[in-house]
């Protein structure tokens, strides 16, 4: 059954403080406006008619949809404009109440994150504009559209073309929960400050769905030790330390650190790590919460992420079937005369 | 010194306006580690003019710089840097790319110490280049040096001679005010004595080129040639004609213009500039109401007429200011 | 590897922008109430931005800034005797009552002066940048100005040249969404001006410019390249003026609603590094108190030195328009 496509443009991704220490890329918003673009092509001929975007507080989405009048139906769906993550959230569950069939997401690994917080099991396919990019993916956006509306359009359907990632639900105590994709780490830091997490002397621990030794971000740091795959069923738990024995690792974009590790340890689905303040956590790469003396957090591991559409499989399962095959019409050839 | 006196019995050294400039700028470079010459096409060209050749080998890329083509970025470095403890030297390769950095010029650089209560000093030199004659239309060869002196804060000097083209040009990068030097582009082959070393002509002081008895030509910049000529000429029809080389227009050498208007009691007053709002109005204006009573003649003024300049140049020569309209808008005026 | 605030850095940043705010409540009610002549434009709202980025200059580093330049001045460690002397137009003023609210300097501590001109100090700042390297020093320069001025010339200008040289300059963009009374999304195509820093080939950073912890950190980083000789750096505070463009009005405004407003005070740069400063056990409410009560006594005793000194002496109108040699 053909269902929306959505779209989620954050457009505060890839412009924070890790340009000036980590050397990560800008994301200028033209070049956000372009990959919708993009985006939207593939999608359109992979058979999407109707899409659903959350109004970014840039117009992102809203004027890459501009030349696709007429072609598609677009609709804006209510959410915050805040200029803040609140509007990320508050747009997922928006696009969640729509019943969209796939959902293209523009940003880095914070911006899932704040995606999943409003809709966990969302049928996403992530396209990498951001600075952490270990959730989504470096693919040509016209593929990634053209997989999304694969599904979309029901002519793939979600089990066959996406798997179910791992995630980490956090319980803070007498505060809100909170949600991390890749990993969840605590830093003797005291404040969310500029987000950005590249103090390494000040990491206390880490929680990570993955532990990849290919990318950048605090995976890497157990990725160099122990690594986990987003399809194994279990997480790795680091215990940090600057005095400990350490790893060199790229803890972000262009910046490599070494992080003393003083443990590692393999965490089975379920299992709670607690964690207790004063402490800063950080999700997917930016600082989100201080935790005050004594507040104590629960963090545990599950395979109850989104739904992540795998572009390859999409495609190779649309070629197999012959999706984007055409007959020729042919005429009745013209006599030479 | 002792060397310029061992070269007594020998003719004096003779330089071009244009290399009297670079003599300027190197002198100033030689004796000022602060300073530092920056514009377009200062360093790897030696200036569109060739002004500024050679510099660059001598003083190296930290102290003789290319800039892009950017003249607020320009002047407002100029400015930064004289704020805060260089001695810029900043080259505006046209005059007429004013209008592409008036507010650095008017608003900050001519105010900043006023505004300041004093507390700011700007040791800054701005060399540009004006005047009418190259068949570069009317961008590249106004004369707006009205622009700057009616901006307090500034002092605007226009030498006419090679000799005064590098000591004004000394004189202005040892002053701790901004000073802008006209230089003007038809003058650039002209020959005159230029002594060797660093001398100065002080900025504010007239030259009196040439003394005479009954008429006061008041010029500056290239005009004062044109003065000179005419001077000749106006000997035929019996008039003795002093010739006045303002040479610093803001501040103004007052004290000359009235002293010889009052011996002469007549003034014509030539420049190249057009001459309606022209800075002749703010000389005649002086003269009458400084020496009024000397006056027989109504104060005469030549300029360009009120036109953009042209680009033909048919229609450039009988644009510009020469002695032949001085000689004939004298004898108008005085009826001889 | 990225920079933290001690306590102390904290403390200092609270006491800055504390200032700035009692300055500048102060100084509206002076305007108000018409106790001093011209025009004043304030910088409430926005105390973080000066405060976060100031906590890392010294006296030899230079700044230039806006007409919105008072919290700039304070930040930067002006006096509120001489400031406010110089709001009512007196002798004893920064300026000696010849520059007023949209001059103010003090080049004693690298203030190089409030600018009238929308972009006016950019390219100064540039200038001031190019000496600093050409002196062969580890000062830096820093241009503060608004989203409004990044579409004056001379900011593109200036960017581009300290692009070029590689100068030890920190453009701080303070965007608090309005040039004038016009609205950024009707002055620029742009959201974040940031985005174009990449066009001059330096980095280009969005910061909450309500959060003076994260301003400090991203302001570090910048002033950290600067004085290493890595460049300059484009550094855009998403902040907000609580009052009107000109005066003391914040509520009621035609360009912009009452609703928006409360919303940007729910964030209000003070209360909520002073959150933290509680939260964290940095400070108490009660010090906190007193600090508020101590700025307040200081703000109310440098009116009383404005309104007890002389005004300047009008055979003096000519002095200082040249520097004359002794």
């Amino acid at each position: 059954m053909a269902k929306p496509l959505g779209i989620a443009v954050n457009p505060a991704s890839g412009k924070d403080i890790r340009r000036l220490v980590a050397r990560a890329s800008v994301f200028d918003n033209q070049e956000k406006r372009a990959i919708v673009r993009r985006a939207l092509v593939g999608a359109v001929e992979a058979g999407v008619r109707d899409v659903c975007y959350v109004p970014d507080s840039h117009g992102i989405a809203k004027s890459a949809l501009e030349e696709f009048e007429g072609t598609l139906r677009a609709e804006a769906v209510e959410s915050p404009q805040t200029g803040s993550v609140i509007d990320t959230v508050g747009g997922a569950r928006a696009l969640a109440e729509r019943d969209c069939g796939a959902v293209l997401t523009l940003g880095g690994d914070g911006t899932n994150r704040a995606f999943c917080i409003g809709w966990q099991d969302a049928p996403l396919l992530p396209i990498s504009t951001g600075t952490n990019n270990v959730f989504p993916v470096l693919v040509e956006a016209t593929l990634a559209g053209a997989a999304a509306g694969l599904v979309a359009s029901g002519r793939l359907t979600l089990a066959e073309a996406a798997v179910r990632a791992k995630a980490i639900t956090v319980k803070v105590e007498g505060q809100r929960d909170d949600f991390a994709l890749i990993d969840a780490v605590v830093t003797r830091e005291r404040f969310v400050g500029s987000r950005a997490l590249l103090a390494g002397d000040m990491l206390k621990a880490a929680l990570l769905t993955r532990a990849d030794p290919a990318a950048a971000g605090m995976t890497s740091i157990g990725g160099l030790i122990k690594p986990v795959s987003k399809d194994d069923d279990y997480g790795l738990y680091l215990e940090l330390d600057p005095d400990a024995d350490g790893v060199n690792a790229p803890i972000a974009p262009g910046l490599y650190q070494v992080i003393g590790v003083a443990g590692h340890r393999r965490v089975a689905f379920g299992k709670p790590v607690t964690v207790i303040g004063p402490c800063v956590l950080a999700f997917d790469g930016e600082r989100e919460r201080a935790l005050k003396p004594g507040q104590k957090a629960t963090l545990r591991m599950q395979r109850d992420g989104p739904w992540v559409i795998d572009v390859v499989r999409a495609m190779q399962l649309a070629a197999e079937r012959g999706l984007f095959r055409i007959k020729k019409v042919r005429r009745t050839p013209r006599k030479a005369s | 010194m002792a060397e310029a006196q061992l070269k007594d019995d020998q003719a004096p050294r003779k330089l071009a306006y244009v290399n009297a400039i670079t003599e300027g700028l190197h002198e100033v470079l030689k004796e000022q580690p602060e300073a530092f010459l920056a514009g377009e096409d200062v360093a790897g060209a030696g200036s569109v003019f060739g002004y500024t050749s050679g510099l660059l080998e001598e003083f190296g890329a930290d102290r003789v710089i290319d800039t892009p083509i950017s003249e607020k970025g320009i002047m407002g470095l100029g400015v930064g840097a004289a704020a805060t403890g260089c001695r810029p030297i900043i080259d505006l390769m046209f005059m007429d790319f004013l209008g592409e950095c008036m507010d650095e010029v008017a608003n900050q650089m001519a105010k900043m110490r006023y505004m300041f209560g004093g507390h700011a000093r700007l040791p800054v030199t701005v060399l540009t280049m004006s005047g009418a004659g190259m068949s570069l239309a009317a961008q590249h060869s106004q004369s707006l040096e009205v622009w700057l002196t009616h901006l307090p804060g500034l002092k605007v000097v226009a030498p006419a001679t090679p000799y005064d083209a590098k000591g004004l040009i000394i004189s202005a990068c040892r002053d701790d005010n901004p000073v802008f030097v006209l230089l003007n582009k038809l003058s650039l082959a002209l020959q005159g004595e230029v002594p060797e070393g660093a001398y100065e002509v002080e900025i504010g002081k007239a030259n009196v080129m040439r003394e005479g008895k009954n008429l006061t030509l008041i010029a500056y910049s290239r005009m004062v040639h044109e003065a000179m000529q005419a001077a000749d000429q106006l000997k035929e029809f019996g008039i003795d004609a002093e010739v006045i080389d303002l040479r610093s227009l803001s501040p103004l050498d007052t004290d000359t213009i009235v002293k010889s208007v009052k011996k002469t009691h007549r003034a014509v007053i030539v420049h190249e500039a057009v001459r309606f709002s022209g800075f002749g109005g703010e000389l005649a204006a002086q003269i009458q109401e400084l020496a009024f009573d000397y006056l027989d003649a109504p104060v005469g003024r030549v300029g360009a007429p009120f036109s953009p300049v042209p680009y033909s140049p048919s229609l450039e020569q009988s644009y510009m200011p020469n002695a032949k309209r001085i000689v004939a808008e004298t004898r108008r005026l005085l009826g001889v | 590897m990225t920079i933290q605030a001690t306590d102390a850095v904290l403390l200092d940043i609270h006491e800055r922008m504390v200032r700035i705010r009692i300055f500048e409540e102060e100084a509206g009610k002076l305007m108000e109430n018409g106790k001093v002549p011209g025009a004043l434009h304030l910088y409430v709202g926005q105390e973080a931005v000066a405060a976060g980025v100031m906590a890392h200059l010294e006296d030899t580093d230079h700044i230039t800034s806006t007409h919105r330049g008072h919290g700039h001045v304070v930040a930067k460690g002006g006096q509120f005797n001489e400031m406010y002397a110089e709001l009512y137009g007196k002798a004893a003023g920064y300026c000696k009552g010849r520059g007023g609210s949209m001059h103010i300097c003090n080049m004693e501590i690298g203030m190089l002066g409030a600018n009238g001109i929308v972009g006016g100090g950019i390219p100064i700042a540039m200038g001031a940048a190019f000496s600093k390297k050409f002196r062969k020093t580890k000062e830096v320069a820093a241009s503060f100005f608004g989203d409004g001025a990044s579409n004056e010339g001379s900011f593109h200008e200036a960017a581009n040249m300290a692009a070029l040289y590689k100068l030890p300059l920190i453009l701080v963009c303070e965007n608090n969404g309005f040039g004038e009374y016009t609205r950024q999304d009707n002055h620029q195509a742009i959201v974040d001006v940031a985005d174009r820093a990449a066009g001059y080939g330096m980095p280009g950073v969005v910061v909450d410019g309500m959060d003076a912890i994260a301003v400090y950190e991203a302001a570090g980083e910048a002033v950290a390249r600067a004085r290493n000789g890595e460049g300059p750096t484009l550094l855009e505070c998403k902040t907000y003026r609580f009052y009107d463009h000109v005066g003391v009005r914040g509520m009621g405004l035609s360009y912009r609603t009452d609703e928006e407003v409360e919303n940007w005070k729910q964030r209000d740069p003070i209360k909520l590094l002073e959150e933290k400063l509680i939260e964290q056990g940095i400070s108490t409410k009660r010090k906190i108190n007193a600090l508020h009560k101590r700025v307040r006594e200081e703000a109310m005793a440098g009116i009383k030195f404005a309104e007890d000194s002389p005004l300047p002496d009008p055979d003096g109108l000519l002095e200082d328009v040249y520097y004359v040699q002794a």
